[in-house]
């Protein structure tokens, strides 16, 4: 029937056309009607609002992007970095300067930056030297001709240390603690290692002698004669205490609280080199054999299988690397920021420089290889977490809460709409007074009280099930008028009345024959319900309502951010979560609107 | 009419009663004891018996040991009585509490609601009458973001701008701390202070209540008592205002209402945001601290607003549209 009609109208146009010429007419609503089904009718005009359209193709990228990309970046509960708090956005935690390439003489990598010295004893910064609104490591740093020549550096948490050909200590950075002021007499000591620490500086003389200044609360260090002081050839930095090797080759802690690191081996032959993460010590015989000790559950406890013999060794904050003879690395430990993922094109290694996240190879011929933290894309927050990864997360729990809900608000909304619109009577009148009752209850406090009384007492998973629950319940009354309304007009059509007449039950005429004639209505208030579902989402995690921290969601993301120092300072811990909730939202209302102009011809104006 | 007000009252009660139970059962339920609490500091002052006899005093004056629907009735004839109990939090009558913090979230809303007035019902009724205009279309868009953003993202930008770059307004509070200042000059304390939440509610509902004046108008716009009114040759100023105007007026009174009282509801989040010592940050200080006579009483409270506001809606219709004959 359908293309007899196309026929026939292809056949009196090209009539016409050729009588009055190839003038194209606009059809009127009810012609284009009579030729496109009305989903089409909707879908066409869906598609040439450009506006929605955008909106859409927007939400989906986001909406797929948060639900592949946690995969990538998943996220640690508990996770507490107390060396990357509040990191500014940028990926340049690993630029090695250009002039300091293949001239490399020394690199310390301190928390969220690095110090380089070049083979002339020109010092180099680079990474996030912003310590804070005052102190920047890179604007602080003394001149050349203050420095001197310099040959060896050392980067701590917020300071960083240089020692120069003269047997000067220049230090620079965050002062606080004083971990930057150096003794007067430190000059005449002939010191030969420095080391730098979380607010505190390390000396070793040549006398096998250990200076320290800054911060002597906070780290545990207590030098005494017994220790071997006066004896001590290496100095290694473990989180705030200090490890060292004798001039008889022996192992030392050199702190009093017995912690896992103060356990150091004993006796187990001449040790030539020592290194440390913030947990474990490691140290390497003279045999070229390792020994690792501290933190049992720690992953760099794990050695794992070398060939070669190892030269040398060094730890970043959480892992260890090692260089055997013939030119390869080896990296072992927590890889939660890619710092033991070694490169394959660091072979023929002559140093590795390892610190914090960070790792430098220099090849022999003289190429610098890195591989670990590059930096926050989004910057970090303030117990050091990936900003960028809890935005991916969080957006995952935003959008399954508000799509859940959504689904739960909808299927009630159609069942109680349709069955009051349908039957009528007394089911009809007790039904609406129970969508009044509940339309009459305050929508934000009602979520609080129930959240707040009902999850007090619940596991986090179950809170959020019930977080979905109450917004569900919560928010259906709306679309069950709507889907009442719709109904009451559709029960008077004939289909309605030929599938009473050839006996089809009534539920099945509800649900099968009415309502998908209603769907159109009800996709449009299921899409702009999703958006306020995401709202009030968020708007109670950010009241601490909702979805608790350290679990994240767009709302509770910004929930520790009104206050003045994170709202002017940390602004990307605030702008990206706000950016990302608004643009989806934005993007969702588009849609439904648009929606609904397409399926209203009469708000198309024609 | 007087017939409907009273079927709309007695049903309006019906639903506060059947509201109030469910609220009741639910605060009932919380975990936590009560009595505990009003006679835990006298634990360790006097002896094991003493306390037993204190605690299951204060059991009993609280009532706790009464079937439920008992305690409902007490607690209902307390209520009706104005008696909206105790506020362990604050240490005094509820009722008391609640007061400032109620004038205070009532002064905000009103400032919040004029001025958000005064822009939205000039801008809206541009938008109409220049329906598809480049202008229209680009409030339009904005609009939508108007009223997809949250409200306390819009705070914080503002507070960025406002006060954190420019310094004009405080971050947070009612007042300078230690003000000593009397009369204007602490009227004028309070209004730097203010400013800031006022603005922040105002920007926050421009998107929303354009749009509806807008859609109102151009309702009103498309009938044909307009095309009459043209065609007998008034001056489109009197067309716009007086003929259609008046009869987008219907749909723009329910507006208002329906969101002053909604505007109750969220200025909760910007009580919050702002420190402000309104009703919403009383009814999230009694959440938080499990205060929960404070908390029921204003959860009635905002039950009651709903309900009122349901209920003027409805009668407005007929008063400001005579076409609507609600009694029927």
């Amino acid at each position: 029937m359908q293309k007899d009609k196309n026929n026939g109208k292809k056949h009196s146009f090209s009539l016409r056309k050729r009588l009055f010429g190839g003038k194209k007419e606009a059809l009127d609503v009810m012609q284009e009607e009579a030729i496109q089904s009305p989903m089409r009718t909707i879908v066409k005009n869906f598609v040439e609002n450009k506006l929605s359209i955008g909106g859409l193709a927007v939400f989906l990228l986001m909406f797929l992007v948060v639900l592949i990309g946690p995969l990538f970046y998943p996220i640690q509960l508990s996770e507490k970095e107390e060396t990357q708090l509040n990191i500014a956005p940028g990926m340049d935690m690993m630029k090695v300067p250009k002039e300091l390439e293949g001239n490399v003489r020394m690199i310390s990598t301190g928390s969220t930056f690095s110090v380089g010295v070049d083979n002339n004893g020109k010092v180099y910064v680079w990474g996030r030297t912003k310590i804070s609104n005052k102190i920047d490591i890179e604007k602080d740093m003394p001149s050349q001709e203050e420095l001197g020549e310099v040959v060896a550096v050392s980067a701590g948490f917020d300071h960083a240390m240089a020692l120069n050909t003269d047997g000067e200590v220049v230090c620079w950075g965050s002062n606080r603690m004083s971990q930057t002021k150096a003794p007067s007499g430190i000059k005449r000591k002939k010191v030969k290692q420095i080391a730098a620490g979380y607010q505190v500086s390390f000396a070793l003389t040549e006398g096998g002698e250990i200076l320290h200044w800054g911060n002597d609360n906070l780290n545990d260090i207590r030098i005494t004669r017994k220790k071997g002081d006066g004896n001590i050839d290496k100095i290694a930095v473990a989180n705030t205490t200090l490890l060292a090797v004798t001039k008889d080759g022996e192992v030392v802690h050199m702190g009093s609280q017995p912690t896992d690191i103060a356990s150091v081996p004993e006796d187990v032959g001449t040790v030539v080199d020592i290194a440390a993460t913030a947990d474990n010590g490691l140290v390497l015989l003279e045999d070229g054999s390792l020994r690792v000790w501290g933190k049992g559950r720690s992953e760099a406890m794990n050695l794992p299988q070398m060939d070669g013999k190892v030269v040398s060794i060094a730890g970043g904050r959480t892992h260890f690397t090692a260089l055997t003879e013939d030119g390869k690395v080896y990296a072992w430990g927590s890889n939660n920021k890619g710092q033991t993922d070694v490169p394959s094109s660091a072979q023929n290694i002559s140093a590795v420089y390892s610190g914090s996240y960070q790792n430098y190879a220099i090849t022999e011929s003289g190429k610098t290889v890195t591989w670990g933290l590059k930096g926050y894309l989004l910057g970090s927050d303030d117990l050091g977490r990936d900003v960028f990864s809890r935005l991916l997360n969080g957006g995952r729990m935003t959008m399954t809460i508000g799509a859940i809900s959504v689904v739960i608000s909808t299927i009630i909304g159609i069942i109680i709409g349709g069955v009051s619109g349908f039957f009528g009577g007394w089911v009809d009148i007790l039904l609406q007074r129970i969508t009044e009752i509940v339309s009459s209850l305050p929508f934000l406090p009602m979520a609080m009280i129930l959240t707040s009384i009902i999850g007090n007492s619940m596991s986090e998973n179950a809170r959020i099930i019930l977080m979905m629950a109450v917004l569900g319940f919560l928010s259906w009354p709306s679309l069950a008028r709507l889907v009442r309304a719709q109904v009451l007009a559709e029960r008077e059509k004939e289909f309605v009345t030929a599938a009473t007449a050839m006996g089809v039950k009534k539920s099945s005429i509800v649900f099968k024959h009415i309502i998908p004639n209603v769907i159109s209505v009800i996709i449009v208030s299921a899409t702009l319900d999703f958006a306020t579902c995401m709202l009030t989402e968020s708007t109670l995690s950010f009241l601490g309502f909702g979805v608790k921290l350290p679990r994240p969601t767009w709302g509770n993301m910004l929930n520790g951010c009104v206050n003045s120092v994170v709202i002017k300072s940390y602004w990307w811990r605030w702008v990206f979560p706000a950016i990302m909730l608004s643009i989806c939202v934005i993007c969702i209302n588009m849609v439904g609107d648009g929606l609904r102009d397409a399926i209203d011809p009469k708000s198309n104006e024609r | 009419m007087l017939k409907y007000v009273g079927k709309r009252l007695v049903y309006m009660v019906g639903v506060f009663f059947v509201v109030s139970i469910i609220m009741f059962i639910l605060f009932n339920n919380t975990p936590g004891d009560r009595a505990l609490n009003q006679v835990q500091s006298l634990r360790g002052k006097v002896s094991d018996e003493q306390f037993q006899i204190r605690y299951q005093v204060a059991r009993d004056k609280l009532g706790l040991d009464d079937p439920i629907p008992v305690r409902y009735i007490k607690w209902m004839g307390n209520l009706l009585q104005g008696d909206l109990g105790y506020s362990t939090f604050f240490k005094d009558d509820v009722i008391d509490v609640i007061g400032v913090p109620l004038k205070n979230t009532v002064i905000i809303n009103i400032f919040a609601t004029i001025v958000a007035l005064a822009i939205t019902i000039p801008l809206g009724i541009f938008c109409a009458v220049k329906k598809f205009s480049k202008f229209d279309n680009a409030v339009q868009v904005l609009t939508i973001v108007g009223y997809s953003v949250p409200i306390y993202i819009i705070g914080l930008v503002l507070i960025y701008f406002f006060s954190v770059q420019l310094g004009w307004f405080p971050i947070s509070g009612m007042n300078s701390p230690n003000f000593q200042g009397s009369g204007f000059a602490a009227f004028m304390d309070r209004l730097h202070y203010l400013a800031l939440p006022v603005i922040v509610m105002t920007v926050a509902s421009l998107g929303g209540m354009t749009r509806y004046v807008r859609a109102a108008m151009i309702d009103a716009l498309r009938m044909d008592y307009i095309r009459t009114a043209r065609a007998k040759g008034l001056k489109e100023k009197v067309v716009i205002y007086s003929h259609a105007w008046r009869n987008a007026l219907l749909s723009v009174v329910t507006l208002i209402i329906s969101w002053f009282m909604s505007v109750f509801m969220g200025s909760i989040v910007v009580e919050q945001i702002f420190q402000l010592n309104g009703i919403g940050q009383m009814y999230y200080k009694g959440l938080m601290n499990q205060d929960f006579d404070v908390a029921l009483a204003i959860q009635m409270l905002y039950c009651v607003i709903t309900l009122i506001s349901n209920l003027i809606t409805d009668l407005s219709y007929g008063l400001v549209d005579p076409r609507v004959r609600i009694d029927k």
